[in-house]
């Protein structure tokens, strides 16, 4: 029992500490900037249906990696300000999803639409997030300088 | 919190980024931390204590808005 005990604790520890070289980050970023421009094009081009959302999860994971990669010094502050940028993010994802439907039903009613869309896709929330967290955290290192 | 940072590293003539190097962290930390915009852990504050060779309440003060 002890050693699966101590068997989790390095794990968490491990995976507390997980993060992608500093190198990815660009990797991340192409694959993002990439997956949207596609993804623009594809309004003006006939493309089958599997590839919408292929390239939004594309897109995700573009964001995914430049979030979990490291900066030039993964220093305790630039973990401390990761930390806080992750709950922010967390937080406006959750009201995110809970009043964007709220807000296109207002809009369809303003504009007099007999069936407004209230759904809310996982890659509209999840893009949110990730995309609050990057700002929040650019922002809060700016604001340590 | 207040800390005498800036001026033990003035008195050891060291700059901020051969004093990040030293304790592996990087400049923008020793900055920040000189301008009271971010606080340490006990572990980089003792780090800290070492490089400079002083006791960690020597360096760094609690401030009246430190206490609630």
């Amino acid at each position: 029992m002890k050693k699966i005990i101590e068997y989790d604790r390095r794990l968490f520890r491990r995976l507390r500490k997980f993060h992608l070289p500093h190198s990815w980050k660009k990797v991340g970023l192409t694959i993002a900037i990439a997956a949207f421009v596609l993804m623009l094009v594809k309004r003006f081009v006939d493309e089958p249906e599997w590839v919408k959302p292929l390239l939004a999860n594309i897109m995700l994971i573009g964001l995914l990696i430049i979030s979990i990669s490291k900066e030039k010094v993964e220093d305790e502050m630039m973990a401390s300000i990761r930390a806080q940028s992750y709950g922010i993010a967390f937080v406006s994802g959750v009201i995110y999803a809970i009043v964007q439907p709220y807000v296109n039903f207002g809009v369809a009613w303003l504009l007099g639409s007999e069936n407004p869309n209230t759904d809310m896709s996982y890659f509209q929330v999840l893009v949110f997030m990730l995309i609050v967290q990057l700002l929040f955290f650019k922002q809060f290192k700016r604001a340590c300088l | 919190m207040t800390n005498r940072l800036k001026i033990e590293r003035a008195i050891q003539d060291l700059t901020q980024e051969a004093l990040a190097e030293r304790i592996g962290v990087s400049r923008q930390t020793i900055n920040s931390i000189e301008k009271g915009r971010y606080v340490p852990s006990t572990v980089l504050a003792l780090k800290l204590s070492a490089e400079f060779g002083k006791p960690v309440n020597e360096l760094f003060f609690l401030e009246k808005s430190d206490s609630n």
